[in-house]
């Protein structure tokens, strides 16, 4: 209990960056909407630019006047943001002490192994969360002011809890980076790498038929904000695969990490 | 020039990884591009329907994905994102991983001044980063030939939109390296490289697809927009001063942050 505590303190600082930073998005983003709200003109271009260019913004399935439809194009923004903070988390949380140098102390404490990384993955856990929130209630601040319907909160609500999904497989993803990676220093750009791998992927995918396959590959493209929308669901095959990646990513930290030869 | 060599060596590895990146970028895109160019032929007489101003006022003017350059512009602005990402990544370790590592007692004993020390840094970090610039020439001259299909390009476009790689790479250099030094202690490089590549990614296109340009003018990503090159044939050059001023600024000012730096040593 203690270690969590002391994680949560030690990363705030992180957290309340990246607060900022959606906070800064938010309140652009809700700014350039005023251009949109009941502008029907927009709707024309956008219907005139080819499906694939759209495709890859992910712009599409979108009415960009309402404030359910501007949200769904923040989506994709949003999603990356807390995607990056999720997997810098999970990577950083438990490869920082090899970094710092404070691993021999957090090692001779008399607890296990796992415990420290049950504590650090709950820490990670709850700043992911406390960031989903923030966003939450950022959105739905800027957003009151268009008086949007029930509907647009309820598309809220579940887009949020969509994007806790994408952040929990993501930081799974980086815990399981930090722990098992033989080179701590490595971590933190090999989760980067995965995090940019799997964007393209679900920009990618968009552009060809043929392509299509790849969205299996990026969590990006498990929690389509259109589908949200409309039938307020994720499809249950990623809802499936996402469930597989957490335990796996989870096991292989657990076990990595217990039998890890500490550079110290 | 022994510190030099050193740099450029463990560099190789990381340049290797992104030029193969930018490559397989622009290979892949450009595989695309047939669907594309079909469904842009459709577009193009409709947009022709739209007012001038309400195009203008989106940007969407100057776009054109039905030529072989207007999706190159689309491609090249995620090789520029790999660029962006490497030159932080390099400009933010540049000096401060001396100090992580505790190398920095060994490295500043050495009869060589800090000058001397930052300057073959910097040079080392910049030939890499020219290495991968030159790949991506490569790759988009090779990529768009092979796929051309017989059509024509403007090959001074094309050469103009890469010449701009150089200043765009150094400036997130040099602000890279000044923002490791404006900094006590830089405890791990990848968020703070993310935070100003990404950043700067973020911030252009929100302003591209959503509206007008405030905040947006201050990313590089702005500055060099391929597709104004495109359309005019030229640069945007008051924006490209933006980018040289701050690399003006931001190299000189390294240099005499540098020289007086309190370096945490080991002891």
């Amino acid at each position: 209990m203690r270690i969590y505590w002391r994680e949560l303190k030690a990363n705030i600082k992180s957290l309340l960056i990246y607060i900022g930073v959606v906070a800064f998005f938010v309140v652009v983003g809700f700014q350039k909407f005023e251009g949109y709200a009941e502008n029907p003109e927009i709707l024309e271009v956008l219907d005139a630019m080819p499906a694939a260019l759209i495709e890859s913004f992910n712009m599409n399935a979108f009415n960009l006047t309402t404030v359910e439809g501007f949200f769904g194009v923040m989506y994709a923004f949003i999603a990356l943001i807390l995607g990056i903070a999720a997997v810098m988390w999970g990577s950083d949380i438990i490869s920082k002490e090899e970094r710092d140098k404070t691993v021999e102390f957090a090692l001779t404490l008399p607890v296990k192994r796992s415990t420290l990384v049950t504590a650090k993955t709950a820490a990670a856990l709850t700043h992911c969360l406390l960031l989903a929130l923030a966003t939450w209630g950022l959105n739905a601040a800027n957003a009151a002011v268009y008086d949007p319907g029930p509907d647009f909160y309820r598309f809220l609500f579940q887009g949020m809890g969509a994007l806790v999904l994408l952040q929990v497989v993501y930081l799974t993803v980086g815990i399981l980076i930090g722990s098992a990676l033989r080179q701590h220093k490595r971590a933190g750009s090999v989760a980067i790498s995965v995090l940019l791998g799997t964007y393209f992927f679900s920009v990618i995918a968009g552009l060809k038929k043929e392509w299509e396959f790849l969205e299996y590959f990026t969590p990006f493209a498990y929690f389509d904000p259109a589908l949200i929308l409309r039938e307020s669901r994720v499809e249950p095959v990623y809802l499936w695969i996402s469930a597989g990646v957490v335990l796996v990513c989870l096991a292989g930290a657990y076990l990595a990490y217990s039998r890890r030869d500490l550079y110290i | 020039m022994n510190i030099f060599l050193h740099e450029f060596k463990s560099y190789l590895k990381s340049v290797a990884i992104w030029s193969g990146a930018n490559f397989l970028i622009i290979l892949v895109y450009f595989s695309a591009f047939t669907t594309i160019a079909l469904e842009a032929a459709q577009m193009e007489a409709m947009m022709n329907s739209f007012p001038e101003e309400m195009l203008i006022a989106f940007g969407m003017n100057d776009m054109n994905f039905g030529s072989l350059l207007g999706w190159f512009a689309v491609v090249f602005l995620f090789c520029q994102i790999c660029l962006a990402i490497q030159a932080s990544n390099y400009g933010i370790a540049l000096l401060s991983i001396e100090e992580r590592e505790l190398t920095a007692d060994f490295l500043l004993p050495k009869p060589v001044s800090r000058v001397k020390i930052i300057t073959a840094k910097l040079l080392a970090a910049f030939l890499a980063l020219t290495i991968t610039n030159l790949v991506v020439w490569a790759s988009a001259f090779i990529v768009i030939n092979l796929n051309r299909d017989g059509r024509e390009f403007d090959v001074q476009a094309l050469a103009m939109i890469l010449s701009t790689i150089v200043l765009f790479q150094l400036f997130f250099l040099s602000v890279g390296t000044l923002i490791s030094l404006l900094m006590k202690r830089v405890r791990s490089v990848i968020p703070l490289s993310m935070a100003l590549s990404f950043g700067m990614y973020i911030l252009s296109i929100f302003g591209s697809m959503l509206g007008e340009d405030k905040l947006e003018i201050i990313s590089p990503f702005r500055h060099f927009d391929p597709n104004y090159i495109i359309a005019n044939g030229s640069y945007d050059l008051p924006l490209v001063m933006i980018s040289l001023a701050v690399i003006v600024i931001a190299i000189p000012a390294s240099y005499v942050l540098y020289n007086r730096r309190n370096i945490t040593a080991a002891v």
